[in-house]
């Protein structure tokens, strides 16, 4: 197959093929920061503006290693949502950036969908860096890079995606992209975060840790969000760490060979105790090193495809 | 296409393969330097497989690499779509070593322009030499084969197609195509 | 004055139970028998229908504080395009229509700019903050013909249960915005399989819910009407129809895009499929035909909520709820519900005439002799694609834009008066 799409929104929209078409590519991106020059020229005299409407820090790193190590020109933006509210909106915005002849916008946006709304209204490429709990898509791409790369592929695997679901849009590019690539995928956590709901796209919904980690090959653990504990979604940390956190003792509910993954920031004996985060199931870090060749991959991919 | 003519026959090909195997080989004989042979995707590194089988024959052990220069293409962003990233794997250390880059037919140049940042990105070798089975002769940019089994004199328009396995429709050889549609 | 015929229409008048082709008269102002005219100007209305003409009880005429997005004389310019003869304008404007001056300041406008009835609708409570109580005597001898918060509801079930009360003593009817706010909090589209899928805020069934069960219980025990606005789930459905089974005053509405429409529109980020309550799921949908089909819901209003395109065309979190429907009413609700056999026509003409009446207390709406000449035609048969561009509205916040229908308003009459003529 061919890349043929000018944005990467999410992993929804996409088929099987094109993610691993997206995978594939990645493979090779790997490689070059295995190098000694760990720099491609492929979007050499290309204009990158990395446009983040909601703090991030190792999203926002990994994109701008990415595009350096393509040769990429880089421009950098913040913005807060709410003062966009106020004055330009947000289309304006954009569009007062792509009139300066730049070639891709990643954008990361608190409100879900808003990277589509852009998307239909500009020439240029645009790269979903998280919008609000819809989708995250590089991050579901890289963990399906690490998944892949660690058992060899996705049929019939089993895995747990655990904590903060309905909030969580690393949770729903996970689900997508590994439904359409043929695992088995459950979610889990206390019922106020992961409600009935997600029967209805396709998963198993558990609410208890022991049954969601038995039968998996994989579990990945989200952040859990203090604010929602404010929010009255569940009592305390120390009852959600209690109840839903994987500690050393949760290794034996788990298959021996089971890989723990995380999106990070971990928040350390809250979802994951410390020292199985540092523990040999692990692929947290291996994850964030996935993350820059798939990110170099997607670049890469949705530069390549203009005109 | 329109007019699909052949150049060489599948013979003829296979025999400018061999003839070009133990150019290569004369240029090492005599020396204590490993031949070390990098073909780029994706006819090179069909061609270059089959001359790393012709040098065993003629007694040469060589290192064999292959090498992708989708990364290192200059038309990026100005075609509607991007060819597949195939795997490069260089088993072997590039520094200081006589390298031999092999590709089907040398035309514009671009391509090896593209092999060669693409190398040098992998280390600093100490010589890098050129080896087509078909050389145009009349490249874009100031590169030379240092090693060509044919040379083959045609107008820019026409394409030098290699086919070295033959498919339903397409026997094997070298094809002087011309393109219907070009555009 | 002058006198009008309209000729050999298919005349459909609910109040009456006629359905039937004839002529109606008219003469200075009212219907009159066809003998009483001396020199009519005669309109052949063949193969079109003839109605009592439509009320629209839910509209958001945007002045004063938004007449960039709409104002009385376009508003009402929309009506009359739709076939509407007397629309209710919702309070929350800026200022709010809560006190006597507000009042007569939309009637004075109307009187001189509006081509069709526009009824002032009062705020329950001071700027329908749901607070203190408005001065609901005030806004009876202003002219205003129901109570309403909309867009806000009244949260402290006390102030609620004295405002029906009170309004009851001044013989005004309630017309109540149910929406428990807690659970609302946030959200933007209906909870459920769509809001999961997007990763969007939910807003739950059971945040109208809640506050459809607590009117029910007001209006039994105060015996007075309440009216739910925009009803738009199956459960509040349900509870509406075992309420009017008991004969509690109270009377639902269904808005043209919760019947024809559902949460599933919201995937492509459309803002204007954005609005509240939002679209829900098709379960819901069906539940709203079941309810206007059996009678629960006897009236079709559009909630016309107009904004401007810059208002809109931003993130859907951000974009404010609404959609304007006055123009698209008759054609979508013609085509869904009519056309593909849901409902029969003389229902749907009841609910947007004698349904709405009865909500504000206008007794025998009809068309017979000596009535006010408040006439709607339209042509059933008449297929074409809504153009937002044509459109009276100052406003094009709708989603049918470029949707095929048939049903197409020819004629809108007003007190005798032609205000809106196109086909006939």
């Amino acid at each position: 197959m061919q890349w043929k799409r000018k944005d990467l929104l999410g992993l929804y929209d996409l088929s099987a093929e094109e993610i691993t078409f997206i995978l594939d590519t990645a493979a090779e991106f790997k490689k070059v920061s295995e190098r000694r020059v760990k720099k491609v020229p492929a979007l050499r005299g290309m204009t990158v503006v990395n446009f983040f409407v909601e703090p991030s820090t190792r999203t926002r790193v990994s994109f701008e290693l990415a595009e350096q190590r393509l040769s990429a020109d880089i421009v950098n933006m913040q913005a807060q949502a709410s003062s966009l509210l106020k004055g330009e909106t947000l289309l304006d915005t954009v569009k007062n950036i792509e009139a300066l002849q730049v070639d891709l916008v990643v954008m990361r946006h608190s409100a879900t969908g808003a990277q589509n709304f852009i998307a239909d209204r500009l020439k240029c490429g645009v790269i979903n860096a998280g919008d609000g709990a819809h989708e995250h898509p590089t991050q579901g791409l890289l963990d399906l890079f690490t998944i892949r790369e660690k058992l060899g592929g996705f049929k019939g695997l089993n895995v747990s995606i655990i904590g903060d679901i309905l909030h969580s849009r690393v949770a729903r590019s996970n689900i997508w992209g590994l439904l359409k690539l043929g695992a088995n995928v459950t979610v889990a956590g206390p019922s106020t975060l992961v409600p009935r709901d997600f029967e209805e796209i396709g998963v198993r919904v558990c609410h208890n840790l022991k049954d969601a980690v038995a039968n998996a090959d994989v579990i990945n653990l989200l952040r859990i969000q203090h604010e929602r504990q404010n929010n009255g979604f569940f009592p305390g940390i120390g009852e959600y760490a209690s109840h839903f956190g994987v500690k050393t003792a949760t290794l034996e509910w788990m298959k021996p060979d089971c890989m723990i993954m995380h999106p990070g920031p971990i928040n350390r004996d809250v979802e994951l105790a410390g020292e199985v985060a540092d523990g040999e199931n692990s692929v947290i870090l291996e994850q964030v090193t996935n993350g820059l060749a798939v990110r170099m991959a997607v670049l890469f991919l949705v530069a390549g495809c203009r005109k | 296409m329109s007019s699909c003519q052949q150049l060489f026959d599948a013979g003829a090909m296979m025999d400018g393969v061999r003839l070009l195997g133990r150019r290569i080989a004369a240029h090492f004989a005599g020396t204590d330097r490993k031949i070390a042979l990098v073909g780029i995707h994706q006819l090179g590194v069909k061609l270059a497989g089959l001359l790393h089988a012709e040098l065993k024959n003629q007694g040469y052990d060589a290192d064999l690499g292959m090498l992708d220069i989708t990364m290192y293409r200059d038309d990026i962003g100005t075609r509607s779509m991007l060819p597949r990233i195939h795997e490069t794997v260089i088993p072997f250390d590039v520094n200081e070593k006589e390298i031999v880059l092999v590709d089907d037919v040398l035309s514009t140049g671009r391509t090896i322009r593209a092999a060669l940042d693409a190398l040098t990105d992998y280390g600093r070798p100490g010589v890098i030499r050129l080896a087509v089975l078909v050389d145009r002769g009349e490249p874009e940019f100031p590169i030379r084969a240092d090693f060509a089994a044919f040379k083959v004199d045609l107008p820019a328009e026409r394409k030098v197609l290699v086919n070295f396995e033959a498919v339903p429709g397409m026997e094997a050889g070298i094809f002087d195509v011309k393109w219907q549609n070009k555009q | 004055m002058s006198e009008l015929l309209l000729k050999n229409a298919r005349i459909i008048d609910p109040a009456r139970n006629i359905d039937k082709i004839g002529n109606i008269a008219v003469a200075d102002g009212v219907i009159v028998e066809e003998s009483a005219l001396k020199d009519p100007e005669v309109i052949e209305l063949a193969g079109k229908v003839l109605s009592p003409g439509f009320i629209d009880v839910h509209v958001h005429l945007r002045q004063p504080g938004n007449t960039t997005a709409e104002t009385i004389a376009s508003g009402s310019a929309a009506a009359a395009a739709g076939g509407f003869t007397s629309i209710v304008a919702m309070p929350n404007t800026n200022p709010s229509a809560d006190t006597a001056g507000a009042i007569e300041y939309l009637r004075r406008i109307a009187a001189e700019q509006a081509v069709v009835k526009v009824l002032p609708c009062g705020n329950m409570t001071k700027g329908g903050k749901g607070e203190e109580m408005a001065g609901i005597g005030a806004l009876k001898n202003a002219g205003v013909v129901a109570l309403s918060d909309d867009g806000k509801c009244i949260q402290d079930h006390g102030l609620m249960r004295h405002v029906v009360e009170y309004a009851k003593s001044f013989n005004l009817p309630i017309m109540d915005h149910c929406e428990e706010t807690t659970l609302a909090a946030g959200g933007v589209m209906n909870e459920g399989k769509w809001s999961v899928l997007l990763g969007m805020n939910g807003i739950p069934g059971a945040s109208e819910e809640l506050i459809i069960a607590r009117n029910i219980l007001f209006a039994r025990q105060i015996n007075w009407k309440i009216h739910m606005q925009h009803v738009s789930t199956r459960e509040s459905v349900d509870m509406l129809r075992r309420a009017r089974a008991k004969g509690i005053p109270v009377t639902g509405e269904a808005t043209p895009h919760h019947l024809t429409l559902n949460d599933e529109c919201i995937k492509k980020f459309d803002t204007n499929y954005k609005m509240n309550p939002p679209l829900r799921s098709e379960d819901d949908r069906l539940a709203l035909i079941e309810g206007v089909a059996d009678g629960t819901i006897t009236v079709i209003a559009t909630d016309h909520a107009p904004h401007t395109q810059t208002a809109k065309l931003v993130e859907f979190d951000h974009a404010p709820f609404g959609i304007i429907g006055l123009e698209t009413a008759l054609p979508i609700c013609f085509t869904q519900l009519v056309a593909s056999g849901i409902i029969l026509l003389p229902q749907l003409i009841a609910k947007m005439t004698t349904g709405p009446a009865e909500v504000l207390g206008i007794e025998n709406y009809s068309l017979a002799p000596g009535r006010p000449a408040d006439i709607t035609v339209f042509d059933p048969e008449a297929e074409y694609t809504i153009d937002k561009n044509t459109f009276r509205s100052k406003s094009r916040n709708t989603p049918f834009d470029g949707m095929k229908v048939r049903g197409k308003i020819n004629l809108t009459v007003v007190d005798g008066k032609i205000v809106f003529r196109e086909g006939c």
